[in-house]
């Protein structure tokens, strides 16, 4: 009997199985504990907190997400998207999106770069990715780079490892973010090839991939808190003799994150369980995930923001954290909507000139 | 969490080929061509067929009416129902909501005889919630029912009575005690819709839908048919409303995972965008074809990831989204189709006959009946989030 591809009977089963919620409750405990609003604001504007960077390595934060062959603990996406979302809930000043992505693309590289992997895993060095291929005269905006130890990235079809001078002197940015600036043809800047070939490409292609899906899930954090906080203040605020949230004007455009947030949720964790199961199925997830979660975090913010009335506008707001990171944490890649141009690539397959 | 592909036993899959094959036999283009011209959102015998198979309460026994299947194959009749687009929305659905409360509220003969004759598709229910003064706020009801010994005499009217011109009973929300408050003094009857002194005149939609406004004049009704107590009704109204509403006492429930199956539900959205991708991939006036141009790849993407992360959002959130989206995309569609898709079915230069316009015009009432989307909203602040009652209770 044939059956038409859009027909295909899946399971449609989203519920988290005990480890996996007792893994996300962990973090989320340790976070809520260790990652308060002061130390967000004490980490800025660097948006770095060594400490909770090694507490959070101690976790085995970066160590979980590479496969045991390669020394780490073979957690698969769906894990890590459940740590993403906790960090971003928390807006946690560490660059787990980058060092994470970047120490399953040096596990994917073999042997050449077993130390650097290594070092990802055992926590000695903080290894960030370059998100575009590196190129000579084209200084790139590298995410967790002003404190970075190695920067792994694409040069002419092979991938790289960039040892120094880092890490890179910190450039302010709206994001409050450890963004670096890093020009491979200044002087003393030292590359080292890892990986050649296609496979090399594929793997940095996934990596960037992995690194749109843990932001998507991190993404997905930060509207759950803006939302949370929204929430918590129109509740409370009384004005015209009545709690704001009885005007449609607020509780709506709440409401809406909330949406956002639920379907956003499912969408990242469907396309964390293909990458992990069926790599080769339904590749347009990631990059919906990736635009669509950008989409709803910005809106949450822009939302909380604007419904804290003058107060939101503050810098004592908490709100303007996840305003500044919805944005700065995922454009560092580029435009979040060129996710469209990589769905229609993986559904209608590559342009052609006619 | 698993979205691995169901591996079906071979009896699963014969089962599966003969619901497809009993659809392909059964849902002719007679019947779609009979839905386009009275847009009844039912037909009675497709109704009546599915009925003798047990179909429309699948999962029920046998001597219920059912036909005693597992979850799972009911989904998959569901499933082949929705490809083989069979008109539900005015008699399967209304149906399906109603006969649960008939269950849950009555006894003994009329309870068997209405359920059993609802399952084996002999007798339609429809809904008369809404009334001309009021829909959202539905306990703002002013049809008026008074006890007159052991019937009730019913006077007023309902509105968007959608098929009631096939429909045998109205599951209807009356006031039968004006000098209580507004939510306690109604009560929930199944009234006769072949009564006399019901007129039903017909209420024609944008989207090619019939429904109707319905009159009642003295119409007498046995306190037999009084669903649940008096003055009760809105508590009675409350199963089968939330039934609609995609929720359930714990909140959102998906309902794709009652029988865990993922798949994609066909709808005049689905078929447009199904119609939209095969226009991109012809060559246009100039030997070109849309799908390469990235404008329009960009936006062709936009449509599908909006409808999946809709698709995948479950209970009353996924229904304002799934809405919104709909009309959203829809209209997107027809922007970048260009003038063409503005060409109605059965006309000269109609594209896959004229799904475009017609999906665009038909997507405004999803976000409308059966509970607004800014209703939907007000409950998901309240219930979900915590936020205190926009308006008044009385």
């Amino acid at each position: 009997m044939s059956i038409d591809h859009r027909m295909e009977l899946r399971s449609a089963n989203f519920t988290l199985e005990e480890e996996r919620v007792a893994l996300r409750d962990t973090f989320k405990m340790f976070l809520e504990r260790e990652c308060s609003s002061e130390l967000v604001r004490a980490a800025e504007p660097l948006g770095f907190d060594e400490q909770l960077w090694s507490q959070l390595g101690k976790m085995g934060m970066v160590a979980m997400a590479v496969p045991t062959a390669s020394g780490g603990d073979g957690a698969g996406l769906i894990e890590m998207v459940l740590v993403a979302e906790e960090m971003g809930r928390r807006a946690a000043p560490v660059p787990f999106a980058e060092t994470v992505a970047a120490a399953r693309l040096l596990a994917a590289c073999g042997s050449a770069a077993a130390s650097w992997c290594d070092a990802a895993v055992e926590g000695t060095k903080l290894i960030t990715i370059a998100l575009r291929p590196l190129r000579l005269g084209v200084p790139q905006l590298i995410a967790g780079g002003a404190v970075a130890d190695a920067v792994v990235g694409l040069l002419d079809g092979e991938v790289v490892v960039v040892s120094g001078p880092l890490p890179l002197p910190h450039v302010t940015n709206h994001g409050q973010a450890p963004l670096g600036r890093l020009d491979i043809g200044a002087p003393g800047v030292t590359i080292s090839p890892l990986a050649s070939g296609a496979s090399a490409v594929a793997s940095f292609t996934t990596a960037v991939r992995e690194w749109e899906l843990l932001i998507a899930a991190a993404e997905l954090g930060m509207a759950v808190t803006a939302r949370e906080i929204a929430t918590e203040f129109v509740t409370n605020r009384v004005a015209f003799g009545v709690p704001i949230a009885t005007f449609q004007a607020m509780s709506h455009p709440i409401v809406d994150s909330y949406i956002g947030i639920i379907g956003g949720r499912r969408l990242v964790w469907q396309a964390a369980w293909f990458a992990d199961h069926e790599p080769d199925a339904k590749r347009e997830l990631i990059p919906m995930a990736f635009t669509y979660a950008c989409r709803v975090a910005m809106a949450a913010a822009t939302t909380g923001v604007h419904v804290q009335g003058g107060l939101g506008f503050t810098v004592e707001s908490d709100m303007q954290f996840y305003f500044r990171r919805a944005k700065g944490w995922a454009n560092v890649a580029g435009d979040p909507q060129d996710g469209l141009l990589a769905i229609a690539d993986e559904l209608y397959g590559p342009a052609t000139s006619d | 969490m698993d979205f691995s592909i169901k591996d079906l036993d071979d009896d699963t899959l014969a089962f599966w080929h003969e619901v497809r094959e009993w659809f392909d036999e059964v849902v002719t283009e007679d019947v779609h061509e009979e839905e386009r011209r009275t847009g009844a959102g039912g037909n009675r015998k497709v109704h009546q067929a599915l009925g003798k198979k047990g179909w429309i309460f699948p999962t029920w026994a046998v001597e219920d009416g059912g036909a005693g299947l597992d979850p799972f194959r009911a989904s998959l009749i569901s499933l082949e129902l929705n490809l083989h687009k069979v008109p539900y929305s005015a008699g399967l659905s209304t149906t399906t909501l109603v006969a649960p409360a008939l269950l849950q509220w009555w006894e003994g003969e009329i309870r068997r005889e209405f359920t059993l004759g609802a399952a084996r598709g002999e007798i339609l229910f429809c809904l008369g919630y809404t009334e001309p003064d009021g829909g959202s706020d539905l306990a703002s009801v002013r049809t008026r029912a008074t006890r007159d010994g052991d019937e009730w005499v019913i006077n007023g009217s309902k509105m968007f009575t959608t098929g009631a011109q096939n429909g045998d009973y109205a599951f209807s929300l009356i006031r039968s005690d004006p000098s209580l408050p507004k939510h306690r003094g109604l009560t929930m009857f199944m009234v006769p819709l072949r009564a006399p002194g019901v007129e039903i005149q017909a209420v024609h939609t944008m989207g090619g839908e019939r429904t109707n406004a319905v009159f009642f004049d003295d119409v007498r009704v046995p306190d037999s048919l009084r669903v649940g107590p008096e003055n009760q009704g809105w508590g009675v109204l409350h199963g089968p409303l939330n039934r609609e509403h995609s929720m359930t006492e714990e909140g959102p429930k998906p309902l794709e995972e009652e029988a865990g199956v993922l798949s994609r539900a066909r709808s005049p959205l689905t078929d447009s965008m199904d119609a939209v991708v095969a226009w991109a991939r012809q060559p246009d006036h100039e030997g070109r074809r849309p799908i390469n141009d990235p404008r329009i790849r960009a936006r062709l993407a936009e449509i599908e990831m909006n409808f999946v992360a809709a698709s995948l959002t479950p209970g009353p959130p996924g229904r304002v989204i799934r809405a919104e989206t709909f009309i959203q995309d829809t209209a997107n569609i027809v922007d970048l189709v260009g003038p063409d898709a503005l060409i109605s079915y059965g006309q000269p230069g109609a594209i896959s006959d004229g799904i475009f316009e017609y999906a665009h015009r038909f997507a405004q009432g999803t976000a409308i009946y059966g509970g607004t989307t800014d209703v939907m909203r007000n409950m998901i602040a309240e219930k979900f989030l915590g936020m205190p009652r926009n308006r008044p209770l009385n």
